[in-house]
């Protein structure tokens, strides 16, 4: 098992089934518990912008999220069928803004970009396609086999 | 990484206590909790494991409603994880937020 992937539709309801399967990966690979949330809210924020904003009126969009070891680190890709949407091209919130001006929403990506050590958007054959990497440290915290990921065998679980 | 659920409840000091993962499927929920508390000051979010941004939107929502109320609410006890999403957002700018101990 080298990569990871799943098909849902993009309903809120399935929220619940993607972030089982990122911790069935993340428990079968070995990684570092520690660092794990960093990518379930990558993938909560994502597939949460599709499911919200992506649905035509008479579809929602087909959500395909694919996890992937890569050196030293994670990559997690979600690709989606909805209408053409950059997500990276959203402007950044202000997160110095007072209180009674602080908007109620568009920390989401945001939070990702910060988080992350890599992402990008491309429109690949009709689809949104966000791509996430993001190195994880050896010492991060849980368990033999997290030390160095680019060393491990292509098979695991 | 934890598979806890969600749970919301008062304390005994009158403090809203959350725990196990506030994700965007439990958002509704954890708000309309919070605002059948008129006089909330504080969040217990010691047993808080994950949050995300529809779970910030709550925390803002809350704050903002508490603030116009007369009195701002406290982030008591928030772990590491967590408080890192809560800089990042720049919450440490609107909440008076203190670690868990």
């Amino acid at each position: 098992m080298k990569e990871h992937r799943i098909t849902v539709r993009g309903d809120a309801a399935n929220l619940p089934a993607l972030t089982a399967f990122l911790q069935d990966f993340w428990s079968r690979a070995g990684l570092p518990a520690a660092a794990a949330a960093t990518f379930e809210l990558a993938l909560e924020e994502v597939f949460m912008n599709v499911a919200m904003h992506g649905s035509r009126a008479d579809a929602q969009p087909r959500v395909e999220v694919s996890l992937a070891l890569v050196d030293g680190g994670v990559s997690l890709i979600i690709e989606d069928d909805g209408p053409a949407f950059d997500p990276l091209a959203l402007a950044a919130p202000d997160v110095t803004a007072s209180l009674e001006s602080r908007p109620v929403g568009g920390l989401g990506v945001f939070l990702v970009r910060q988080m992350m050590d890599g992402v990008g958007y491309q429109r690949l054959g009709g689809c949104n396609q966000l791509r996430m990497t993001k190195h994880l440290p050896g010492n991060a915290g849980a368990g033999a086999g997290s030390a160095d990921l680019s060393k491990r065998p292509g098979e695991m679980g | 990484m934890s598979n806890a659920t969600f749970d919301i409840r008062r304390g005994a000091s009158g403090e809203a206590v959350l725990a196990g993962r506030l994700d965007a499927t439990q958002c509704d929920a954890a708000l309309k909790f919070l605002n059948e508390i008129p006089d909330l000051r504080a969040i217990d979010l010691g047993a808080l494991e994950y949050i995300a941004s529809a779970g910030l939107r709550v925390m803002l929502l809350t704050q903002k409603r508490c603030k116009a109320a007369g009195a701002a609410v406290r982030l008591i006890n928030v772990k590491p994880p967590v408080h890192d999403i809560f800089r990042y957002a720049g919450f440490d700018q609107i909440f008076e937020i203190s670690a868990a101990g």
